[in-house]
Formats: C-alpha cells, structure tokens, sequence
C-alpha cells in the first residue's frame, strides 16, 4: 500500500483529499463506462493514502539548495505547490492568514467531507519535510510582498484563491438570514470547534441558492444539523456542477431539489428578516423558432418558498487584496491575476500565481494541478 | 500566541487591553482594525485598534461585552495570553489637511475616533472633538481627547457631566456659529445617520465608520456587506470608513440586526421534520417500546 501511495504522491501533492472531494474528471472519462462502470480511481486513492501513508519521518529531508520561496495561501493549490518545491529541495515558507493552514480545505468545506485530522495529517507530513508555515499572517496587510523580496525569498506564489462571495443581484438579497455560502460554513466550520456547538444562527427552514459543491455543501450541511432544507438552482438536476452521487446522496438526507426555478425577490418581514424566496419557474423553450433553445420564465409560475434562512451560493471573486494593497499586478477584467501561461508568472518578475485567483472558480483538483504546475513554473525560473 | 501586557477597566463592561503584536503595531494606521481569537476554540471578534507603542511593540485595543467571545477577550488578565491576532486590516482612514475637523463619537466610538483625531491634528487641522454618552461614567477616553484634540466637548444625556443632550446636538450648534470643513463620525447607525443629515444641508464632507458583523475580515464571508452610493460593498475590505453621504443607512441598520440568534429557534427546541428528523438509535428504541 505505501508503494501505491508513492506512485500517486508523485502525479498528485494532497492524495488523501483528493480521494474525498475529487470531483474525478477521470472516472467519467474511463472506457470502462461504457462496459461496467469506471474503475474507482478516487476510492482507490482514498484507500492508499488512507492506510498505506507511512509515519512521518525527518528521514525525508532533503539536501536543501539555499532558495528561499513564499506562498501566500494555504489552500489547495499553495499546499500542493509547497510540497512539490520543499521535495525539489527549496525552502519553502507558506504565509496563511487564518490562525491554522489549510485555506478552504479548512474553512470553506465540511468536516464530513474533509476531516481535519486527514487535513492535519498532510500538513505534518509538509512540516517533515521542511515546508514552514507562518499563519496568523495575511500577505499584503501584514507584510507586503515588497518586504518579502526584501527578507530574501527569491520567487513567491500568490495562491489566494477565490474566496470573495458573488454577490446576488435581487431585492432583499442583504436582509438579515441572508447568508452567503461561505459564510454559512465558516461559521458552521467554527462553531463545530466552540462548546456552544448547538447554537447555531440558522433558522429552521433553509433554503439554499445555487448548484455547485459549494451549494451543496451548504445543504447537506443544513440537513445534518436537523434543518428543513430546500435547494433551488436555475438548471436541471443532471445539469448541476456537482457529482451525482454526492447529489443522491443529498436527497437521501433530507434535501429537497427545486430544479429549473428562478429565484426573483427575497420577502422581508416586518422586522428586516428573510420570510421567504419568491421564485419562477423556467423551462427550455426555442421562443424566436432559430433551432436555440434557452431558459426563459414560465409565465404565471411565481410561488413563494417559506424561508427564514436564506444561503446564497452562486460563485465567488478573485481574492487579489495581495496586489490591490501593495505592488500592483495586472488583473483581467474578470479580476483574476493576470499570468503568462507559458511561465505562469505574472505580469511582476518573480511573482508566480496559481489556482482559482487565476482561474477564476473551479474544484479543488483543478487547484491542487495548478499548484503543481505553478511549483515546475518557479523550478525552471529558479533553475535558470 | 499573543501576551497582554497591561488591562485596564474603563467601564464595568468595558476593558482597554495592551497586547504585544510589533508587526502589527509597526504598521496600523489609523481607522485599521484587527480580527482577535481569544482562545484557540473561539470565534474571532474585530476590534479597532486605538493605540500602538513601537518600543514595546503593543496594540491596544477596546472590547465591550457583547457576546460570548468578547466576553472570554475581556476576562483575560495581564499576562494572559490571546490565540491569534490578524492585522492590520480594512483600509486606513483618510488624513488630509482640510482646516477644521469635527471629530465626532458616541459610547464606544470615542475610543476608535481616538487615534484618527491625532492623525489629523498631526497634518495641521484643527480638531474639534465632540462625546456623547449616556452618564458621565460612560464617557471614554476623555483625557486622551483631549490631549488629541484642539477643543474637546462633550454631552450626557442626563446632563451628569458638561452639556446635557446629545452628541449631535453640538455638532448643530457648532455648525451655525463655525466653519467647518470635514465632519468623522464613529457610533451608532442612528447617530451616524443624523450626523450625515446635519452635514448634507451644508454640504460637508463626512466620513463614517461603519462596523457590521464580520466574520474573516478578509472578505470572503460577505457578512459585513454594506451599500454604499447604490453598490453592495464589504466593510472589512473596502471599508471601514465610507463616505457618510453615499451609505444607505437603512440597509445598515437591518445588517447590524441580522444576526440577533434569538430570532431563531434553538434548533434542540424545533419540531420534527419528517424525513429530516434524526434517526438516532435512542429514537428507534423510543419508537419500539411505544408500539
């Protein structure tokens, strides 16, 4: 089982976390969908990090070549860059602003889907071979990156993710019981920790926005704390960005779908509270006879769901405080970083970027392949 | 972890702290703020920091208790020490030369306007500090105001100390007999509100800070969203200080009561749910002996 573990840890940095979240682009992709069903690359992974992971040892170090890199970010994508680096030998010190590493992985999905202690478990094994991480420190309002460059590191990597909450564009959307996702598992993620782990500033009717994992998340989340939970989202069930069994899954708990519904006004109640999410239905049609067929509203549909907490789960923005605040790195029109895809770096020599700050959303896989890629980018700038 | 070095009690509910973090007191600025986790399993709490000494590399901070985590900050003692500190965050404070500057603050706001009166006296305006509070032993900081500000004046409500009134009873009066050129204001929603309308008449330039709940303070929650000139924002991050004129205040006050938890249920209270009702074992055993 090790030997299988170290075959994965060489295509992949975080094995334990991708057998639990991985969205397995691959599964789909298999041949073997068309006979059976695929083979499960993701429980196969789970599996050998799970119990073919080794006792961190020291014995791992390796020789060092005296090149000091900074992370900023440790999501995903700078803990997969991290590993890559400190394995190559590099010094690597990650700069993360909460109190413990992690990111996302941490705060931003549910304990039942990545348990800390598995989180803790690659961070160790990082600390063992030789990454340091310096948390409590948010790069840009703490210390800029012209002090980094100061202090000595010769390439950092901006891996702040896409944390910022889209924000929803209907009446109501800032009443109080409106959350957004993040929020909503922030708290949850926290709370969990608190010894008023029961006191929770939900409501007990919950209706959810959106069809991604982050929505989902939210859900699922919602039922387990004994919440009548409802998911509303603009497409099909089968259209939802979320693995299908993770959506079975859901509704085996308790989560009713409302599929193809529009959500139009959030109603307040008298004292400034959600008190329910108006909504209209929508159906495929092809209104102009051009062969397109589109979403549009179905007419006289309007319903109203009772609500009294609301979780909007749509998307997110950039995280780019790092280059608002201090030295200015170009940013698209969509506000991700801009990168030259060839050197991964952006448009500041010796500034390297990765993950879902450069691409805007997606899984955590895609994250943790940018980390990778971004750790062989600043190998070849250092290596030149 | 971070040491207190110094307590003291301004009032039974409030606490001033000195606590040693030399990065962030090498680089706060004024209207900045930090995001406190007193202990290792609490929640975080953002406090505006109001002071800071470079030799001994502290930040000083005010914390009333509200809630369970500012209660759990306030109860630690000298040489006690907190889990985390994160800071400086939000965006510093506007300090420019205009000529006379209103300083104006109520309850716990005459601690965070604190450090903004003495940015802008130090760019050569003349500052006029105004307090509001309820008794005279609520009024805050009073001999640090005045040291900051060029005149200092102050209003209780029960008439215990100086001019009895309020706050923006002052600001009125002062308006008719002065000039003014830009008016700060740190307090409640409905104080920060009337000072905007007061100066809007007259057309000067008002700053407000705003604090909504917030949770990372980075932005990603979305918690302290505010409007401002029509346009959803975070406090945390493009705030806290906002143009007076362009914040829609009502919007504010339904966020400052969004998470009142006693609107809620307690979830242990609720009713079942049909198929969302926990199947615990204990249940199934109930359900058997029952039948």
């Amino acid at each position: 089982m090790t030997a299988a573990l170290e075959i994965i840890s060489q295509r992949n940095g975080l094995p334990s976390i991708c057998g639990r979240i991985c969205s397995a682009p691959c599964e789909t992709a298999c041949i073997l969908n068309d006979e059976e069903s695929p083979i499960g690359i993701r429980a196969l992974e789970r599996y050998a990090s799970d119990h073919g992971r080794p006792k961190p040892s020291r014995r791992e170090v390796v020789a060092r070549r005296g090149k000091r890199i900074a992370i900023v970010g440790s999501g995903p994508a700078g803990l997969s860059a991290a590993r890559d680096l400190a394995r190559w030998g590099y010094q690597v010190t990650v700069f993360e602003a909460f109190d413990r590493p992690g990111g996302v992985l941490r705060y931003g999905i549910p304990e039942y889907r990545i348990p800390e202690k598995v989180l803790d478990l690659e961070i160790e094994e990082m600390v063992f071979l030789g990454v340091t991480f310096e948390n409590n420190c948010a790069i840009g309002h703490t210390r800029s990156i012209d002090e980094l460059k100061a202090e000595g590191f010769s390439a950092i990597l901006v891996a702040t993710g896409a944390g910022i909450p889209k924000f929803m564009d209907i009446p109501g959307a800032n009443l109080g019981g409106v959350f957004y996702g993040e929020e909503f598992l922030i708290r949850v993620n926290q709370r969990r920790e608190t010894a008023a782990s029961d006191m929770f500033p939900f409501g007990n009717k919950v209706v959810i926005i959106g069809s991604g994992n982050t929505a989902l998340d939210c859900a699922r989340v919602s039922v387990r704390l004994q919440r009548h939970t409802t998911l509303v989202c603009r497409k099909t069930l089968d259209e939802m960005r979320v693995r299908n069994s993770d959506r079975d899954f859901a509704r085996d708990e308790g989560v009713a779908f409302e599929p193809l519904v529009q959500p139009v006004e959030i109603v307040p109640s008298e004292d400034g509270h959600v008190m329910g999410l108006k909504c209209v239905r929508l159906d495929y049609a092809d209104e102009n006879s051009t062969g397109t067929w589109s979403l549009i509203p179905v007419p006289h549909s309007e319903f109203v769901i009772e609500a009294d907490t609301l979780v909007i789960a749509i998307g997110h923005q950039p995280n780019v405080s790092v280059g608002k605040l201090r030295r200015k790195l170009k940013t698209n029109e969509d506000g991700t970083l801009m990168v030259d895809p060839k050197t991964g770096m952006t448009s500041t020599r010796g500034i390297f970027a990765a993950g879902n700050v450069v691409t805007h959303a997606g899984p955590v896989v895609s994250a943790i392949a940018s980390g990778q890629r971004s750790a062989e980018h600043v190998h070849q700038y250092l290596s030149k | 972890m971070f040491k207190i070095i110094n307590k003291q009690i301004l009032t039974k509910n409030i606490k001033r702290l000195d606590i040693v973090a030399p990065r962030i007191a090498e680089k706060v600025l004024p209207g900045q703020f930090v995001n406190i986790r007193p202990g290792a399993t609490d929640e975080t709490i953002p406090l505006t920091v109001i002071d800071t000494d470079q030799a001994k590399g502290t930040i000083t901070v005010i914390v009333r208790e509200v809630g369970s985590t500012s209660r759990v900050l306030a109860s630690k003692g000298i040489n006690d020490k907190v889990a985390s500190i994160l800071g400086p965050l939000g965006m510093p404070a506007q300090i420019k030369k205009k000529g006379v500057v209103v300083c104006i603050a109520t309850g716990i706001g005459s601690a965070q306007i604190l450090p903004m009166c003495r940015a802008l006296r130090s760019v050569g305006n003349k500052v006029v500090g105004i307090i509001g509070a309820k008794t005279k032993r609520a009024v805050l900081m009073e001999a640090q105001m005045r040291l900051a500000c060029n005149k200092l004046l102050i209003a209780t409500e029960d008439g215990t100390y100086e001019r009895r009134g309020m706050a923006t009873d002052i600001l009125s009066d002062l308006m008719e007999r002065d000039t003014i050129h830009q008016v700060n204001a740190i307090g409640s929603a409905d104080m920060m509100s009337s000072v905007c309308k007061i100066t809007k008449r007259k057309r000067i330039k008002t700053f407000v800070q705003l604090n909504p709940v917030m949770i990372d303070c980075l932005g990603m929650c979305g918690s302290c969203r505010v409007v401002v000139s029509g346009k959803t924002v975070l406090a945390c991050k493009d705030g806290p200080e906002f143009d007076g004129h362009r914040v829609d205040f009502e919007n504010y006050k339904i966020r400052l009561k969004a998470f009142e938890e006693q609107k809620w249920d307690s979830p242990r209270a609720q009713s079942s749910h049909g198929k969302n009702e926990s199947k615990t074992l204990t249940k199934l055993f109930s359900g058997i002996l029952k039948s």
